[in-house]
């Protein structure tokens, strides 16, 4: 068996950021089992996605290429990886976990008369693979077992992208065999959620504003904030009253429910009509001048402080990390 | 020509064509009632009947009957002017009770009372005295419907009750000339038959028009449920509330054709008060109109053409129609068997009402929140937990378990209760009482939540539950009971005014006004509990609505988790109400009601009154946290 | 349509997370459980699909005798029958056997549609309707928040990273994994839940279904994780602190 075998994704021309933390965790599955590590890029165009990825310490890079493989289906991409597989015959099967590849991983590892680990947030003695049970509040360790390779996907931040090591490695070619009545699928352009109505609901970043901003004239430094973070503007409910942002945006009991990867909670003192409002958000930071604030209890950050000062500080902090 | 006689003149002799006249008008008046009032009787008998109505325990519906019937104090404490001129109608009706007889019986010469005679000459005065009360009460009342106009009497002008009213001042009058003129005179025969055509006239008008209440109230008093806002368990697996006509039960159809349109019901009501579509007097006059068209056979649905859904689901619960209505129909089991039709069969979609009803169909508390919160905050302030030795279990609820403010109330009660020496402790688990879901007509979930929370105080043996919310006390004592036995459950308020003498008194002049729950106070009838312990941390002021009168803070009946009020904001038109006392402080004691007044109080800015739970009054009194 | 929706009963959502005493699982005595939340959505959509185009709805689910209030919870919001594999042992079934015992099942209905909810709330795999999709032959999509029958099969609305979709035309029969959120959720009614006790619970045992259940992804032990979920106040003047939350939010929280 051939050793570690990490499946690149693109994203815009280029290997994804979690591709490349995909890489990282392989080199160390590598160290800890003293297998050799590979990519295998998948697509139409491949050419530039290889010659990146082949600029870390990788043993090969397979490009797999076929003009059926342009837009990705289930049933293109499991036939590919399918005939790579079982022609390289890997030990390891290592991907990144995103939507894609949870929507054709599990077919291809079935195919194969395997299961997915998926979601791995680490590597132990074995090897035995963590990953979050019971929404976070347990970890499980697997281990694989009979023959065959082994399908694992990493989960997003898991790995560090910038530890991916550099080196050089050999680029080669495999052609898949596919025919077009074999892709059951028909995928459309991809499009954005309606642009005009304010969607609270599916927002990944959100900063709330609330009776802290005092003055209608101080929103804008909140609407900076989230700008920086690419967020949308939401608020407690007696900033809609007031007239001071428009009631679609409120956030609460009697308003929109959100669950956001971040949420940022700025002179919101945390009323339980809010709290409910929020309490699908994956990461609460609060920033309030008041310590004894509620908000604080539900918040996995927080910030004590001046508003007013607080944010502009945390909006240059974020452009300059954006560089 | 018209003097006073001190005898009340009856024509002395009837002819024959006279007495056969009489008979055959009688006749034809009687039959013209019965044919309007048999049909109402024939819908009452025909709707299904009441499975849960007990005729016994019977001293209570005696007891209420005649305070409420005879004595009229309901309808003379609640509107006292026009409630007085209604009384001296009423007993003015009473006393001519045999005044009426001897009046037909003397026109068939069968008459039994001599005027002349002591017993004749006391009754007829007697009687002269009622009828003087009734005409000057009937007058006033007219002059009120007709020139002062208020709003709860409706847009509409009622000809038909001024048409009644005049008919009961002739009636009134033609008695009272009946003393100033002699037996012989042709004018006696004139008034007297002026007088019978005019009761004949009366007559088959009662059942056509709301003087049906004359007949049908005194039975609706005394038929009421037994409990206030007592909502019937369903009965087998096909009753589903109040859906269709065949639903209608015989109480149900008593009461709404007892209603007199009085407006009392929608005049202290929170929604009719803030703008919205509900109006509790229509709601009832809406089922009449269902009856009168339909019937209680009909398989029309009562929610659409005779009632609004909307209308339906504006109701705080409060209790203000059903503790105001003087011919005793209950709404809120109407209310809330026309939200169960609804719910309970899926017809009522509304994004809030499905959230709270998803969140309590598969976690613990209303809010939707993970029970690990109330864990946590259970060990922040080191609650000791219920093990079955301490006195009392302390009830925390969805407001003390999750709600920023209700965890301070609740924290400051435990420090009362410990300076007290009272020993309590809080369950591990606890799921929603259920009182938002059981407004809201969820039949389902409120037996899986009252059912679960019955088993925990049987494995707990919980004997006395004490809690700081009108809601959970009032749905442990009272709703809980249709599956299971509850343990015993007060209010704090119950709790401190009992060891008021031990508290701390705080002298310091601070006005505090107090507001009193609708699930205190109205369904409870706890008014002075809590004051008691106001007067403890500073000077009582009451609201210009109190006690019974006390105007909802609008989070009832599942209200508070459901969206956007139409209309003004009921907790904002009652905060104003508190503001505009001048009082220093706002008391309350519900968490709910905190809840509410929270934000409609911090609206008003810096100089707006302070909010505390009589928990916190009473906390802030005692002696620096030492050991607890 | 003949739609099967296959749903699974779990550990409700804020249950207490003890280990039980072999270390290997969670301690189940005391446990409340429910129905998963996205097979709420993928039993929704099946439902609406129904009142649509008219058909029929069956439930099917694995495990032992305490799924049946779930059951009866999925018949009393409309499904008209369900389908029970008795299985005691679904926890040492990895996520491919697991799969196996559902085709079995599945495979004798001949249905237009299989649903399955996105992943569930105790292992979070995600994986067992695109497995079960393999199993079948069928094509399939997963992430689905909206499905349409057309002429030539379904058109469904997949959700994509960062707030982008894509619709994908696909032909029936199919299997679509639901993800949360794409309908509103119909709640439980009293009619509902009277009405299910005359519906159809066929029960089958994993043994009748006669499949190989050796696990290939063994889960050998669980354990709380280190860190315990609790407020990180961050110290300094705003500018140290927006540098302090700026880091955490990008490597401990891993959000930006």
């Amino acid at each position: 068996m051939s050793g570690i075998w990490v499946v690149i994704e693109e994203r815009d021309g280029r290997a994804s950021r979690i591709s490349l933390e995909a890489i990282a965790a392989g080199q160390k599955l590598a160290a800890l089992t003293g297998l050799a590590v590979n990519a295998v890029v998948i697509g139409a165009q491949t050419e530039p996605l290889a010659a990146e990825v082949a600029a870390k310490a990788l043993g090969k890079v397979v490009r797999t290429e076929h003009p059926l493989l342009a837009a990705y289906t289930a049933d293109g991409f499991t036939l590919a990886l399918q005939q790579f597989i079982e022609a390289e015959r890997p030990d390891y099967v290592v991907f990144p976990h995103t939507y894609q590849v949870r929507d054709y991983a599990p077919k291809l590892a079935a195919r194969l008369g395997q299961v997915l680990i998926g979601d791995v947030t680490g590597f132990a003695e074995g090897p035995v693979f963590v990953r979050q049970l019971m929404q976070g509040r347990l970890n499980g360790s697997y281990r694989h077992s009979g023959n065959g390779p082994c399908f694992v996907s990493v989960q997003a931040g898991a790995f560090r992208a910038d530890e991916a090591q550099a080196g050089t490695a050999a680029i080669s070619d495999f052609v898949p065999a596919i025919e077009p009545a074999q892709i059951r699928t028909k995928p459309s352009e991809r499009f954005r959620g309606a642009a005009q109505t304010v969607d609270l609901g599916s927002a990944q970043m959100i900063v709330g504003v609330g009776r802290g901003i005092k003055d209608p004239a101080n929103i804008p430094i909140a609407q900076e904030l989230a700008t920086a973070l690419g967020a949308e503007l939401g608020a407690s409910r007696p900033i809609c009253d007031n007239g001071w942002l428009p009631m679609e945006r409120q956030i609460g009991s009697s308003g929109q429910t959100i669950s956001p990867k971040l949420y940022l909670a700025v002179g919101i003192s945390g009323a339980i009509q809010h709290l409910v409002g929020i309490k699908g958000s994956q990461c609460v930071v609060a920033i309030n001048k008041d310590p004894d604030a509620p908000i604080f209890e539900v918040a996995d950050y927080g910030i004590v402080g001046d508003l007013m000062e607080v944010v502009p500080a945390l909006t240059e902090a974020l452009k300059a990390a954006k560089q | 020509m018209l003097a006073f006689t001190a005898t009340l003149a009856e024509p002395q002799h009837f002819s024959l064509v006279e007495k056969l006249l009489l008979v055959v008008l009688v006749a034809a008046s009687a039959a013209a009632f019965w044919r309007r009032f048999g049909v109402v009787l024939d819908k009452i008998l025909k709707s299904k009947k009441d499975p849960s109505f007990h005729l016994f325990p019977i001293g209570k519906r005696v007891w209420d009957f005649v305070c409420e019937v005879l004595f009229q104090t309901k309808v003379i404490r609640q509107r006292p002017l026009p409630g007085l001129a209604h009384a001296f109608v009423f007993w003015g009706f009473c006393a001519f009770v045999l005044v009426t007889l001897n009046h037909f019986a003397a026109g068939l010469g069968l008459g039994f009372l001599n005027p002349a005679s002591f017993f004749g000459r006391f009754y007829t005065y007697f009687a002269a005295v009622f009828a003087l009360a009734c005409a000057v009460g009937i007058f006033g009342l007219f002059v009120r419907r007709f020139l002062v106009r208020p709003k709860w009497l409706g847009k509409k002008l009622s000809w038909e009750s001024g048409f009644i009213a005049f008919l009961i001042f002739l009636l009134m009058v033609t008695y009272l000339a009946s003393f100033f003129v002699a037996d012989a005179d042709p004018a006696t025969r004139v008034l007297w038959w002026v007088h019978t055509l005019t009761l004949l006239t009366f007559l088959p008008i009662i059942p056509h028009t709301k003087h049906l209440h004359l007949i049908l109230s005194p039975a609706t008093v005394f038929l009421s449920r037994g409990g206030f806002s007592q909502i019937p368990p369903l009965v087998g697996d096909e009753d589903f509330g109040l859906i269709a006509g065949t639903d209608l039960t015989r109480l149900a159809t008593l009461q709404a054709y007892s209603c007199v349109e009085c407006g009392r019901c929608t005049e202290h009501c929170p929604a009719a008060n803030t703008g919205k579509l509900l109006n509790p007097k229509e709601i009832i006059l809406g089922l009449r109109g269902y009856l009168n068209d339909l019937g209680p056979a009909s398989e029309e649905p009562l929610l659409g053409k005779y009632n609004a859904q909307e209308a339906a689901f504006q109701c705080t619960t409060c209790g203000a129609c059903e503790f105001q209505c003087p011919v005793g129909i209950e709404h809120l089991p109407i209310i809330v068997g026309l939200r169960r039709g609804a719910v309970n069969t899926g017809a009522w979609e509304d994004e809030y009402g499905s959230k709270l009803f998803l969140a309590l169909e598969r976690g613990a508390n209303a809010h939707g929140l993970p029970a690990s919160e109330r864990d946590k905050f259970i060990e922040k302030i080191g609650l000791p937990i219920f093990d079955g030795t301490q006195e009392y279990c302390l009830w925390l609820g969805c407001m003390g378990g999750y709600d920023p403010k209700g965890r301070e109330i609740i924290a400051d009660f435990a420090r009362v209760m410990n300076f007290l020496g009272t020993s309590f402790g809080v369950l591990r688990k606890e799921k929603c009482c259920g009182d938002p879901v059981r407004r809201l007509g969820n039949d389902l979930v409120f037996q899986q939540l009252a059912e679960a929370n019955l088993e925990t105080f049987e494995q707990n043996k919980a004997k006395k539950i004490v809690s700081i919310c009108p809601h959970c006390v009032r749905t442990i004592q009272e709703d809980w009971k249709e599956f299971g036995t509850p343990p015993q459950v007060e209010h704090h308020s119950e709790f401190l005014a009992r060891h008021t003498d031990k508290l701390p008194k705080q002298a310091n002049g601070e006005t505090i006004v107090f507001h009193d729950p609708c699930y205190l106070g109205r369904y409870r009838n706890v008014y002075e509990q809590p004051r008691s312990v106001v007067a403890l941390a500073g000077e009582l002021v009451e609201a210009p609505r109190n006690h019974e009168r006390s105007f909802c803070c609008g989070a009832g009946g599942g209200l508070v988790f459901l969206g956007e009020e139409t209309g003004e904001r009921v907790s904002h038109v009652r905060a104003a109400e508190l503001v505009a006392t001048g009082a220093k402080t706002v008391g309350t004691a519900c968490p709910f009601c905190n809840s509410m007044f929270r934000d409609a109080l911090a609206e008003k800015g810096e100089g707006a009154p302070q909010l505390l739970d009589i928990a916190q009054l009473t906390a802030r009194g005692l002696p620096e946290r030492g050991a607890s | 349509m003949k739609i099967i929706v296959a749903i699974k009963q779990v550990p409700e959502r804020d249950a207490q997370v003890r280990i039980d005493a072999a270390g290997k699982w969670i301690e189940e005595s005391g446990l409340q459980y429910a129905l998963n939340e996205s097979d709420a959505y993928a039993l929704e959509e099946a439902l609406q699909l129904k009142e649509k185009h008219g058909g029929e709805v069956v439930v099917l689910t694995a495990g032992p005798e305490r799924v049946g209030p779930t059951i009866r919870e999925a018949l009393a919001k409309g499904a008209d029958r369900a389908i029970h594999i008795d299985c005691a042992d679904l926890g040492s079934r990895d996520a491919l056997g697991v799969a196996k015992l559902l085709a079995a099942a599945v495979k004798p209905e001949n249905p237009d549609l299989v649903l399955t909810g996105l992943q569930s709330d105790d292992l979070g795999q995600g994986q067992t309707g695109v497995i079960l999709a393999e199993l079948l032959g069928l094509p399939h999509s997963s992430l689905i928040l909206h499905v349409e029958k057309t002429d030539t099969g379904l058109t469904v609305k997949r959700e994509l990273e960062e707030g982008w979709f894509r619709t994908i035309e696909l032909p029936t029969p199919a299997v679509l994994t639901i993800q949360s959120g794409g309908n509103k959720l119909r709640y439980a009614t009293l009619m509902g839940i009277k009405r299910a006790k005359t519906k159809e619970v066929r029960t089958v045992t994993a043994a009748e279904l006669a499949v190989d259940s050796a696990p290939v992804a063994v889960l050998e032990r669980v354990a709380l994780p280190q860190k315990q979920k609790s407020t990180q106040i961050l110290p300094g003047n705003p500018k140290e602190a927006a540098a302090a939350l700026v880091e955490k939010l990008k490597f401990e929280a891993r959000v930006l």
